[in-house]
């Protein structure tokens, strides 16, 4: 109960003052600048490309054999590239293995129908929903996307992004 | 509630008085607490951050529970089966309070350095209120700002009210505010870090406030246990002897009759439990007025020490602070 408790005093409160200035000072600032990407995710993206993991789950997503994919998730991830300027570079594979990827930082998103109670919120930050649907349980299940976990600009982002195009379940 | 009386102690007006405001002070922190789950289970969502500040909260639950149950156990009179009173309630529940503190700490610490150890990344996206868009963590800032605050003030007053009442379950509880609130800012660090895109920001932060927490349950727990042990009875922030313990041996010492005088007290809680044993003079044996007449005035020292008795003996026992012959105070 020494130096440390001290804090109790005009210090914890000096600091608290402090404190408030500063986030009063970050409200200021708007996004992307706040929050920041650990990764940078979001501002590689708009200088260039977003890579987009797809698994196939019709209708969502569906993977051809020419290598296009198409899919009203698809559609998505297409018109949010283009309102940050970006190309999209599309990789197929298990859901599974692209989650990995996702989590190893060589995607930025990955979509395919993921339900928003999936098992990978350990390995990816999954977005507020997009849409709803009914399961095979014949539950309603909500849709979502994964990113990188951390790089919350890019979530932010995207999250607008649905706000604005009035995706919501 | 009979809360100002306990069993033959009539407690001083202060000390009621303040034992009153004490019980209301912890009716009004489970009540803060169970706000405060609330308001943070709206804010951080089901994340791997809700679950540690649930684990907080409801240890935080724990002192001030051990402190009601302590003070109503402590008010029962003595019974057959238990002649001393109830006293060691108050040591009881300092114990768990110490323990809830300590734990408290010790998860904070290892949640962090696993998350450190792990590089977790915390995911903080937006969230909607009132039809306007805004990142979360504003929304987790904001809601650790009001709940920092009620603790922050809770705390203090308890501080103020330990003292005087010699409550070491009230002084582990102000502490646990303590913790509370300086891990609230410590939340507010965090995110403002992540938000710059530090992702290691909110476990660092964790991790410096859990030392201070650490020390503070750790010194609880061993105060606790030093007084169940039945040590030297202490001032409540454990750090100097009780300066009862001198008084009354000085007492005892300057009776006329008295040629050697010895005292121990253990501390049971809010009261202390004193023996003073004295060695008449050569020839002149106290009649059972004398040794009234000074038990009273020993006892009459401190509202604590009611339960003070004084025994005649042939030669002092081992252990005691005050015996003429050794000036220091053998251990």
């Amino acid at each position: 109960m020494t130096g440390w408790s001290g804090l109790r005093d005009s210090r914890g409160r000096r600091c608290l003052v402090a404190l408030l200035v500063i986030v009063l000072g970050l409200v200021g600032c708007s996004e992307p600048v706040f929050p920041r990407d650990p990764e940078k995710s979001l501002e590689r993206i708009m200088e260039g490309v977003l890579r987009v993991g797809v698994s196939e789950n019709r209708p969502w997503s569906d993977v051809h054999d020419d290598g296009s994919v198409t899919g009203t998730e698809v559609d998505i991830i297409m018109a949010y590239a283009e309102s940050v300027g970006a190309s999209v570079v599309w990789v197929t594979g298990a859901e599974s293995q692209l989650i990995l990827s996702l989590d190893e930082g060589d995607l930025d998103v990955v979509i395919g129908g993921i339900r928003s109670d999936s098992p990978w919120s350990e390995q990816a930050a999954l977005t507020r929903p997009h849409a709803r649907s009914t399961g095979p349980d014949g539950k309603d299940e909500e849709l979502v996307f994964a990113l990188r976990l951390g790089e919350n600009a890019l979530l932010t982002s995207l999250e607008r992004f649905f706000v604005s195009e009035g995706l919501e379940p | 509630m009979s809360a100002s009386r306990f069993h033959h102690f009539d407690l001083p007006e202060e000390q009621s008085t303040a034992l009153k405001k004490a019980v209301r002070l912890e009716w009004i922190t489970i009540t803060a607490v169970a706000g405060i789950v609330v308001i943070v289970g709206l804010t951080a969502g089901q994340s791997q951050a809700m679950r540690t500040a649930f684990v907080e909260d409801m240890l935080s639950f724990l002192p001030p529970i051990a402190f009601l149950v302590a003070v109503r156990r402590a008010s029962k009179e003595p019974d057959d089966q238990h002649p001393y009173g109830y006293h060691r309630s108050v040591a009881a529940g300092h114990l768990v309070a110490s323990c809830a503190l300590l734990g408290m700490g010790l998860w904070l610490a290892i949640d962090a350095t696993l998350g450190l150890v792990k590089g977790d990344r915390p995911p903080i996206g937006l969230v909607s209120v009132y039809g306007f868009e805004l990142w979360a963590g504003w929304l987790m800032i904001a809601a650790m700002v009001i709940t920092a605050i009620p603790p922050m003030i809770l705390g203090r007053m308890k501080m103020k009210l330990a003292e005087p009442l010699n409550d070491k379950v009230l002084a582990a509880d102000a502490d646990m505010n303590k913790a509370d609130w300086s891990t609230g800012l410590a939340t507010i660090a965090g995110v403002v870090g992540i938000g710059l895109g530090w992702w290691w920001a909110d476990a660092v932060a964790a991790l410096v406030v859990s030392i201070g927490i650490i020390k503070d349950g750790a010194t609880n727990l061993w105060g606790a246990v030093k007084d169940l042990l039945d040590s030297r009875a202490t001032t409540v922030d454990g750090k100097s002897p009780h300066p009862v313990i001198d008084a009354m041996a000085a007492t005892a010492q300057h009776e006329a009759w008295v040629e050697q005088a010895g005292v121990r007290i253990r501390d049971m809680g809010h009261v202390f439990h004193a023996e003073v044993f004295v060695v008449p003079k050569e020839g002149r044996e106290p009649t059972l007025r004398q040794i009234e007449a000074l038990t009273q005035r020993c006892r009459s020292l401190d509202w604590k020490v009611s339960d003070t008795v004084l025994i005649p003996v042939g030669q002092l026992p081992e252990g005691l602070t005050g015996a003429r012959d050794s000036s220091s105070s053998p251990r």
